[in-house]
């Protein structure tokens, strides 16, 4: 009866931080291909977009393997 | 195709917003790279923090069964400490002294919504400075640039411009060949 709510505010939590880092991202790179002059900007927001990608990948692979249930099991026996 | 798409990360006019027709860029600045690897080095303390949690309570998290909690956490870590590099990197490629044939404009970019363009007319300016202080702007080539405008109020900074004894050249040949322009007028 209690593990659902928490599970529930930690799915939350997580959506919100990936929100948010993606909220970022978006005016990260609008900022670089919108405003920025010469090459460099171009060529920081390829390598940005790179990463962000692989360590979202990274990210949510991780967060799939954490089983928030078993882990409140643990605490609470 | 491939290679045409490929082209605008190694060509550029260097055209600008606000780009008068026939206006040529002659020099785009921005701080010294020195700047840019000092906060880099910084970056990559900062991301040695998971590691060295691992390494101290490696025993307690494995025991604890708390790794792929651990691991999760670190991987938001990195995920923020990104977005701060290039965030810094983004602050520091929007920063720019663009010189061009009539004018300078300097961009200041002190945030994400929080931007500051200052423009000075090539035959405004009275006289230029290059103040290049301590060892290390000496070792590494780089200065402050103090541009001071007809109105003697007026004076434009530029600090940590690489070569700036090339940037003050440049400037004054802008200058000079502005003026038989201003004589004709």
């Amino acid at each position: 009866m209690n593990i659902l709510p928490v599970e529930l505010i930690f799915n939350t939590l997580v959506g919100g931080i990936f929100l948010l880092y993606w909220v970022v991202v978006f005016i990260t790179l609008y900022h670089l291909t919108r405003f920025g002059i010469g090459v460099q900007p171009k060529r920081f927001a390829a390598i940005f977009l790179l990463g962000v990608v692989i360590l979202f990948c990274v990210s949510i692979f991780a967060y799939v393997n954490v089983d928030i249930n078993s882990l409140l099991n643990k605490f609470t026996s | 195709m491939i290679k045409k798409i490929l082209s605008i990360f190694k060509d550029s006019s260097d055209s600008f917003e606000g780009q008068e027709e026939g206006e040529q860029v002659l020099l785009l600045l921005r701080r010294h790279i020195f700047v840019v690897l000092l906060a880099l080095s910084g970056f990559a303390l900062v991301s040695l923090v998971p590691v060295l949690i691992a390494t101290i309570f490696s025993s307690y998290i494995v025991r604890s069964g708390l790794l792929s909690l651990f691991l999760f956490a670190s991987s938001i870590w990195y995920l923020f400490l990104w977005l701060a590099i290039f965030h810094f990197l983004t602050m520091y490629t929007l920063n720019t002294v663009t010189i061009t044939d009539r004018r300078i404009i300097d961009k200041d970019q002190h945030g994400f919504f929080n931007q500051k363009v200052s423009e000075l007319h090539v035959n405004r300016i009275q006289d230029v400075t290059v103040h290049t202080k301590g060892i290390l702007e000496t070792l590494l080539h780089f200065g402050k640039i103090i541009v001071q405008t007809a109105a003697s109020e007026k004076q434009f900074i530029f600090h940590q411009i690489p070569d700036p004894e090339k940037v003050k050249d440049v400037i004054m040949q802008a200058i000079a060949s502005k003026k038989p322009e201003m004589r004709s007028i």
